[in-house]
């Protein structure tokens, strides 16, 4: 476990998502993720996931398989 | 508008006073009446005296004023009408269609000559106002004609029948009796106007004098809000500053600098160039914001603009434990440039950042952005939004649309219910609140949602239906459960639900899920379910149902989910796109609004516009010349997270003071001294500054010339009543760092700002700063110069099209209390400060409010041997401080709450990194602590540990 405020702040994302069937989370998870974090922590995320950091949420895990290379290049609809 | 030193006789009164108010009501017929042969049409129930205002027919007056109704007392106004008997005080008497007015018979001319030989019969010959041509009582007289006393006339003040000694208790006015014509004003004012009621007539006929309650204004429940010492006729209530610098000679309509209520005001200048002074602030009647009224901070605590704590050079130092070196801006700006540059070639283009303030003007705001995006090449651009109010941004942009409150402040004139969440108005917006104070008297239902018992629960003639003591963190649980009673038992619109938004049936089948009842969360909220499903009831079936709503919104860790879930409460009960109904962020700083709607987010353009949208980013890098990065950048946290781990090693601040506002301060601090270049540009040196390598001096409101955005998306205009008191404003000072780093930004002035931002952002494509002097100030959008503003928001439709109803599950913070830490801390503000204090802290406002003090709950209080103004020791999980404590009731059991103006107590020193999921504003409001009597150190030592930035009195 790193406490990484990284994993903190995607924790805090995930629980809000966590009363959605998981595909529709972890898609949920990814889009905020994409709208509103920089490349940097986006990259920074991937790389606790392949370390298997345990303090990430299994949802935030499944979204961080979702992220996109790019912000969505549409404006995007972030929500719970 | 400036006046020159031959109007004199206007200064105190520039705005024509029509004696009493307008009528209001659209739907009034007009009537005709003719006055001294002049034939005016009015609304039905305007006075005969403002009729008379109107047709150019001035009528003697003295207790009347337009900013108070009419009170009939003082016998100047009388006038003869054709066809009825004696002769009716002009003030009270109704106009009617076919009324003829005189006003100028021998018999009222007699008669008010008469009547003002009595009044001057008790007034000294030595009035000071009389001498400074500041008195309406000596103006009247010679209006009337009364040259003579008959009764003979006091030469000095202790003549006077009753005299007493003059009351200057005050910090910023005196109350000099002997003066005094007793005609109610002042106490009007405190009453009709503030809603404050601190001051009476005691007494009886000749005996009859203004109190203070029977003691002197400091002690007594006066606020300080100037609007008695406005209302005065005489000078018998004057501001000290009129008596030190005599009669002003000049004025400048410009914007209050303190919160976002965004008050106009007419400043009242003696002199000119270096030696111009401010007399004194008097708030505008035509400001839309506040009508005429004012607060303890507009109306008097500008003079931390003149204090001695102001740096006026550019200063540079090599570390940060060496002494400041005063440079010439030249040498400081290329020091910044070639810093950020070597930095930016060493870490790459995201190294550095900049964060822009609130309380600087959208022009300035606009361009620390463009720099950032233009010139740095990267998106690392944030504004002290982030910690207040970026929830509100983000809710109300996924539920609305746009990311801004739905009403103007008068709308609350029609509410029939207020449900008032999270906020203080009393204490941190305080015109606000005089005006919701008499919506209140008049009627309306009132609902206080928060676990603080604050003034509007009980105040005079004002007393909450219900105050429910929501317990800090379970907002997100209170608000479902107002929503599931309504849902629950009917009283939804579902008319409105069905045709204004989407996801309707999601929405509906989640907030009735029993987990959302009242008795369900009680637990978790800390109200009785009874009272909550009653004000639940109050709120769904009352006609026109507002929400109002602070801080204790959106500081906390579902901040963003409980300002959908607000607006998941107005969306289903239909109360919004009307007058009287909405969803309104009280916001903290005078230009939080205007600082997020300027680009200041890292995910944005200007005009909520998301970096990744090529058409937008298009606008931008034709214009600007540069590519632009389609990537969010790094907020405030991730800033201070990444200098740590240092990637991130150049900062520009532009005033805000983040050592002391942004929380865990132990952090914020780490973060700064891991920075390689600092840059703060600031009035003062402030917390920050002691990390920073480089300082430029910033100018205050009475400096600048741009555009304030208020709380009701008013577009208000700042003015300069004098230069620019450090050689440059500081937009000129962001574009030449710009320039110095190759990146040619310049404008010739202020205006041309504005000019590219409504070229470039639709919803200001009808602003101008030639368009904002002609018509006063608008309110976004103005798509176009056609469009005079839009006061009420999503009428008919919502900017998104259909609202969304957002399932808004309610998710416990992490921050809980526990046996090492009992106490949940909780945060806010109080009337005579501002924020972390900058500006107030080098007022007289210290006189109410010298230092942060705990207040905590008799029973906490008790366990723990903790007495009124023992200093106790407040610790939480990431730092301890310590403070004087306050035994009080108004908070529950079990929390605890401070102010954080003051740097000695550094309240941030114990609030935690935890954060609003969405936007990662600070939650300040939930910190679990510890409460104890502190070990035998004084206040010089608390002081002296904290080392707090040069601040004086």
């Amino acid at each position: 476990m790193t406490g990484s405020p990284d994993a903190r702040m995607g924790n805090d994302i995930a629980r809000q998502f966590a009363h959605l069937p998981t595909p529709e989370a972890a898609e949920g998870i990814a889009r905020h993720i994409e709208t509103f974090w920089p490349p940097s922590m986006r990259r920074s995320l991937e790389a606790l996931v392949a370390e298997q950091d345990d303090a990430l949420d299994p949802l935030l895990i499944e979204a961080a398989g979702r992220l996109a290379t790019h912000a969505a290049r549409t404006e995007p609809d972030a929500h719970p | 508008m400036t006046l020159m030193d031959d109007d004199l006789q206007s200064i105190w009164s520039p705005e024509l006073d029509f004696g009493t108010p307008a009528i209001r009501d659209a739907d009034a017929v007009q009537v005709s009446v003719t006055i001294d042969g002049r034939e005016v049409s009015v609304p039905a129930g305007t006075s005969v005296l403002r009729a008379a205002t109107e047709a150019g027919v001035p009528i003697p007056k003295l207790c009347a004023t337009d900013s108070l109704n009419a009170f009939g007392s003082c016998r100047m106004c009388l006038v003869e009408v054709d066809g009825a008997r004696g002769v009716p005080a002009s003030c009270t008497t109704p106009c009617s269609d076919g009324m003829v007015v005189n006003t100028q018979t021998e018999t009222v001319r007699e008669l008010r000559r008469n009547v003002m030989e009595l009044y001057l019969s008790d007034h000294p010959e030595d009035c000071d106002g009389c001498a400074r041509g500041n008195c309406e009582l000596q103006a009247m007289a010679a209006t009337v004609g009364s040259a003579e006393v008959r009764y003979g006339r006091p030469e000095s003040r202790i003549e006077v029948a009753h005299p007493k000694p003059i009351d200057e208790s005050n910090p910023y006015f005196a109350f000099d009796a002997s003066s005094c014509i007793v005609c109610s004003r002042c106490v009007r004012a405190c009453g009709d106007i503030q809603g404050t009621f601190a001051l009476t007539v005691q007494g009886r006929g000749f005996d009859s004098a203004i109190s203070a309650g029977g003691t002197d204004f400091l002690s007594s429940e006066c606020v300080s809000c100037g609007a008695c010492v406005q209302a005065c006729p005489t000078s018998a209530l004057q501001e000290h500053s009129v008596v030190e610098l005599g009669m002003p000679t000049r004025s400048v309509e410009t914007t209050c600098a303190y919160c976002g209520v965004g008050c106009s005001f007419r400043a009242e200048v003696r002199g000119e160039g270096d030696d111009a002074k401010v007399v004194r602030m008097i708030p505008s009647k035509n400001g839309g914001a506040n009508e005429g009224h004012s607060c303890v901070k507009g109306r008097f605590a500008y003079g931390y603009a003149a204090h001695r704590d102001r740096q006026l050079s550019p200063m540079v130092r090599d570390s940060i434990d060496d002494e400041w070196r005063k440079v010439s801006w030249d040498v400081a700006i290329a020091r910044v440039a070639a810093g950020f540059q070597a930095l930016q070639a060493e870490h790459g283009l995201g190294a550095i950042g900049g964060i822009s303030s609130s309380r600087c003007t959208n022009e300035e705001v606009y361009v620390v952005q463009k720099l950032v995006r233009a010139a740095f090449g990267n998106n690392n651009i944030d504004t002290c939004a982030r910690v207040c109010h970026s929830p509100t941004g983000y809710g109300l942009k996924q539920t609305f649309g746009t990311s801004a409150g739905t009403q103007d402040f008068r709308s609350v004139e029609q509410a029939d219910v207020i449900l008032l969440i999270g906020a203080n108005p009393t204490d941190a917006h305080p015109v606000f609140a005089s005006r919701m104070k008499k919506r209140l008297r008049a009627g309306a239902q009132l609902i206080v949602a928060d676990p603080r018992q604050i003034d509007l629960v009980r105040s005079p003639h004002v007393e909450a239906a219900y105050h429910l003591p929501v317990l800090p963190g379970s907002n997100v649980a209170f608000v479902n459960a107002m929503a599931h009673v309504i849902v629950t038992e009917g009283l939804h619109d579902e008319e409105f639900v069905r045709e204004r938004c989407e996801d309707a049936d999601d929405y509906l089948a989640f907030i009735a899920d029993p987990v959302n009842s009242p008795e369900a969360t009680a637990e978790v909220t800390g109200i009785d379910p009874a009272q909550l499903r009653a004000a639940a009831r109050l709120y769904g079936t009352g006609a026109n149902a507002a929400i109002y709503y602070g801080l204790g919104v959106t500081e906390h860790s579902q901040g963003s989910t409980m300002v959908m879930g607000m607006a998941n409460l107005a969306m289903v009960t239909g109360n919004i796109g009307r007058e009287g109904v909405g969803v309104n962020p009280l916001r903290g700083q005078n230009n939080v609004q205007g600082s997020c709607d300027m680009g200041s987010f890292p995910h944005e353009f200007p005009g909520y516009r998301h970096v990744s949208q090529d058409d937008v980013r298009g606008i931008y890098e034709q214009l600007w010349g540069r590519t632009l990065d389609p990537e969010p950048g790094l907020r405030i946290p991730n800033m201070f997270d990444a200098a740590i781990a240092g990637t991130f090693r150049g900062l520009y601040v532009q005033g805000e003071d983040i050592a002391q506002s942004d929380p865990n301060t132990q952090h914020v601090e780490a973060a700064l001294r891991s920075m390689d270049l600092v840059v703060v540009q600031d009035l003062f040196l402030n917390e920050t500054a002691r990390f920073a390598h480089v300082f430029l001096p910033g100018t205050s409101f009475l400096e600048k010339d741009g555009t304030f955005t208020n709380a009701e998306r008013r577009i208000n205009r700042v003015r300069p009543v004098f230069g620019s008191k450090v050689g440059m404003d500081e937009w000129e000072i962001t574009c030449a760092i710009g320039r110095a780093m190759g990146y040619d930004m310049s404008y010739a002035a202020a205006s041309e700002i504005m000019d590219e931002i409504a070229a470039t952002t639709p919803t200001f494509s009808g602003v101008s700063f030639a368009r904002l002097d002609e018509l006063g100030s608008m309110q976004w959008p103005v798509f176009d110069t056609t469009s005079t503003g839009t006061p009420t928001m999503h009428i008919g439709e919502f900017v998104r099209g259909k609202g969304k109803l957002v399932e808004t599950v309610f998710v416990p913070t992490t921050e809980r209390s526990t046996r090492k830490f009992p106490l949940i801390l909780t945060t806010g503000r109080i009337l005579s400060q501002y924020n972390v204090g900058a500006q107030t802290r080098r007022t007289a406002n210290n006189t109410w409010h010298p230092e942060d003090v705990l207040e905590i709950h008799p029973a906490d209080a008790e366990v723990r041997g903790i007495s009124t103004g023992d200093l106790v020791d407040l610790s939480s999980r990431v730092g301890s401080t310590t403070l004087r404590a306050m035994v009080s009731e108004r908070m529950p059991a079990g929390v605890v709450y401070t102010t954080f103006h003051h740097p000695v107590t550094g309240a941030n020193v114990v609030t935690t990194e935890n954060s609003d999921w969405a936007t990662n504003c600070p939650e300040y409001k939930v910190t679990a602590v510890q409460v104890g009597v502190a070990n035998a150190r004084g206040d010089a030592a608390v002081a002296e540990a904290r080392e707090p930035a040069e601040t004086h009195a």
